[in-house]
């Protein structure tokens, strides 16, 4: 590894924080924030005794971390989760307001480039304990065998390193302990082992409008698999959560518990089997002996400094993240695929007015489902996608659609009284792994000094294809439907890739464990480890990998 | 088009139907000085900044019209993001610095007359240019002017449908959820969501 500097005895160091955007600078000096300084020969407090070893640290504590945290835990490991953003009591501290909800999201700058920059923020990221999962829709479809065997299928792509039979008993474990409402027998896998443990959650405006249009067109649907309680519900080491009240508010926060965000769920199950979940705990760095193993993460938290002495490491910080602590700290880059292949999801939604009275921010925004779409016959294109109704919120709404249809003046507040009236369709697409597509360090520092990302992300041959054949569909459904004024917004969704699982180390970063082919103990569980992106919605997958990669873990430990 | 009785999300931010985190973030809105000093424009460009919201946000049926510039202040004071910048974009102070007097210089190589000196016409005319991506002015040199265009706009967006009084304009009372929506199917309203008045 290049560059390296021996800081301590036996730690190799590479992280040197500065700062170069003038603007910072200045608004630091300004703020004069004693936590940002930039780090010299020493740390300016006392790191707390390096001896205090633990067997396992966690870093990030969303979907990735959260479920094998308590698998670790329930295993009798000694466990500590380190989660960059704070921990918050839903009940109390969660607005029914979008914009008071901003905390939610990883609101640090994120660099998007190429043709079809992501939108991060809200659109893709969380912080606090339960990471992302606190703002997602609770969309949980499984993948499908397909999914996991592209090039097999297809030519293109990757396949997975293996089947959809390593997923799905880890698929049925966590519908099962999440309490997902959903349809049984499920229409596009009747031949699952198990149902949904809860009834679908009620259809709204969007759902039932979509119902009714797919019905004339011969298109099948069903109410979709939701990780929001239909029904009160008990869990281990959490008890009883409560219904889901139809708040419509998913996507900005779960004030009910009903949610099944990872704070609400495999959390307090990881705490009550003695796990201990560190918030406002910032990882800058990973430090390993000269043979190459992890001995330390080091964090800020309130203004200080911490060294943590772990033996394993399991690093959970989701797809940008998680690469980009890697090549902070020049690990486990040796495959060259750290930050490569990025992928996001074709996203195109598509909306329409309405005669009926919709007022969309009613019921479970995502309660439609179709997979007729998974292989379409009439496809020029690889691979497939799902389509869903949609709700939505009004700040969400209005922005989105002035960035697409860009009124101002007298016709937007005119078009924005149409709100109530207002339903959505999008799509949920799959997305080939590309060699232009991929994230990097950039120049420019933010606020710690610490480089800021740079994702550069170009819709392909092939998202272009399956996004045309999508908004065609879309607009034939809201056509039958009796929509006015359809317009259609291209927009791209979830952060895959950029750490990739394979079975060689020469292409990827992760063995099929999850377990990194450069350092003995670094194991890698999130988003970023997704070869290819997948059809459907990737929380349940990613919770699955992490149970699967605690299970992988525990059975080498007894070997 | 619809259009919904006024005061509802007000009566509504006094009962029980809203919860008290809800009720703080939408009242602290709602209660909003209407004198506010700027902390990072100057005094001319904050008031070509309200000059501009004003007409992308035009509130003539307002006595009051919602004040959608401190919070583009504010923000840029704190200097918090969203998340993500367009790459091809400077950074977001720099951004409304070269943006707004581009702005201006649109409305002086048109108008010869800088964008406050003008007609509510005129500075329409500004805008749009500036929204079709033809605006004058060799500030665009160094900024995107679709992408400035875009950013801004959906910054003034996000604040004025956050304020209660937009919200009501557009009949949503979905902030007082409480109780939950028991019917969520089209057409089926609880007493509490206003009907439309036509």
């Amino acid at each position: 590894m290049p560059d390296e500097e021996v800081l301590e005895e036996g730690v190799l160091n590479p992280v040197q924080p500065e700062i170069q955007d003038p603007l910072l600078q200045s608004l630091l000096a300004d703020n004069a924030a004693p936590a940002t300084e930039p780090s010299g020969e020493e740390a300016p407090n006392p790191l707390p005794d390096p001896t205090d070893e633990v067997d396992c640290v966690v870093i990030g504590t969303g979907a990735g971390g959260a479920p094998l945290l308590a698998r670790l835990a329930m295993a009798g490991l000694k466990v500590v989760a380190l989660e960059a953003g704070p921990r918050r009591d839903p009940t109390k501290d969660y607005a029914t307001d979008e914009k008071a909800q901003n905390f939610l999201f990883w609101n640090d700058e994120r660099l998007s480039a190429g043709q079809n920059p992501v939108a991060f923020g809200k659109n893709n990221s969380g912080t606090g304990v339960g990471g992302s999962t606190l703002h997602y829709t609770a969309y949980t479809p499984r993948a499908h065998r397909g999914d996991l065997q592209l090039h097999t299928d297809f030519g293109q792509g990757v396949d997975w390193p293996f089947g959809i039979e390593e997923l799905e008993p880890y698929y049925e474990e966590i519908e099962h302990f999440l309490g997902i409402s959903g349809p049984t027998p499920y229409p596009w896998d009747p031949a699952r082992r198990k149902g949904y443990p809860l009834a679908p959650l009620p259809l709204n405006g969007a759902a039932l409008l979509m119902q009714k249009a797919c019905a004339q067109l011969g298109i099948q649907t069903s109410p979709a698999a939701n990780a929001a309680l239909s029904a009160r519900y008990y869990q281990e080491g959490i008890g009883w959560r409560e219904a889901c009240t139809n708040r419509g508010f998913c996507q900005a926060g779960c004030n009910r518990g009903a949610k099944a965000s990872m704070d609400v769920t495999f959390l307090p199950l990881a705490e009550s089997y003695g796990a201990e979940i560190r918030a406002d705990a910032y990882v800058t760095e990973i430090e390993r002996d000269a043979s190459g193993r992890v001995t330390a993460v080091v964090y800020e938290q309130h203004g200080r400094t911490v060294r943590q002495r772990c033996r394993h490491l399991f690093l959970c910080a989701g797809a940008v993240e998680t690469p980009r602590l890697l090549m902070l700290n020049e690990l486990a880059l040796n495959s060259g695929q750290v930050g490569k292949h990025f992928m996001a999801h074709p996203g195109m939604q598509v909306w329409g007015t309405f005669d009926e009275d919709i007022r969309p921010y009613k019921g479970i925004p995502g309660g439609l489902i179709s997979e007729d779409t998974h292989r379409p016959q009439d496809a020029d294109f690889a691979g497939g996608y799902l389509l869903q109704s949609i709700g939505v919120m009004p700040v969400t709404f209005a922005t989105q659609m002035v960035r697409q249809r860009k009124l101002w003046g007298q016709p937007l507040r005119d078009y924005m009284r149409t709100y109530n009236h207002t339903a959505g369709i999008n799509i949920l697409g799959d997305c080939l792994p590309h060699e232009s597509n991929f994230m990097e360090l950039s120049d420019e520092k933010d606020a710690r000094g610490l480089p800021k990302p740079r994702l550069h992300f170009t819709a392909q041959e092939n998202e272009q294809r399956m996004n045309r054949h999508a908004e065609k569909l879309m607009r034939q459904i809201w056509e039958a439907a009796g929509a006015k004024d359809i317009w259609a917004f291209e927009r791209y969704a979830h952060v895959i890739g950029t750490a990739r699982m394979g079975l060689r180390g020469d292409d990827a970063v992760v063995n099929p464990d999850g377990k990194a082919f450069d350092v003995p103990n670094l194991y890698i569980c999130d988003n970023s480890v997704f070869p290819s992106a997948l059809s459907v919605n990737p929380a349940l997958t990613i919770m699955a990998l992490s149970l699967r990669t605690a299970d992988k873990f525990l059975e080498s430990l007894r070997a | 088009m619809p259009h919904y009785p006024e005061g509802t999300v007000r009566a509504l931010l006094q009962t029980e139907l809203v919860t008290p985190a809800t009720r703080a973030a939408l009242e602290a809105r709602l209660k909003a000085p209407a004198d506010y000093t700027p902390q990072f424009f100057d005094a001319d460009t904050y008031q070509l900044l309200r000059a501009v919201a004003a007409r992308i946000f035009p509130q003539p049926d307002r006595e009051t019209p919602i004040e959608l510039a401190p919070a583009v202040d504010k923000r840029l004071t704190e200097g918090t993001a969203d998340g993500w910048r367009y790459d091809a974009m400077p950074p977001d102070r720099e951004a409304y610095r070269l943006g707004l007097g581009g702005i201006n210089q649109a409305a002086q190589a048109q108008f010869q007359q800088p964008f406050t000196a003008l007609s509510a016409e005129q500075q329409d005319a500004v805008i749009g240019q500036l929204a079709a991506g033809q605006a004058a002015g060799e500030n665009w040199q160094q900024l995107p002017q679709n992408r400035f265009f875009e950013e801004f706009l959906a910054e003034l967006t996000e604040n004025y449908y956050a304020h209660p009084l937009a919200q009501e304009e557009i009949g949503y009372v979905g902030m007082a959820d409480v109780p939950g929506w028991p019917h969520v199917a089209p057409n089926t309203l609880e007493p509490r969501e206003p009907e439309e008045v036509n």
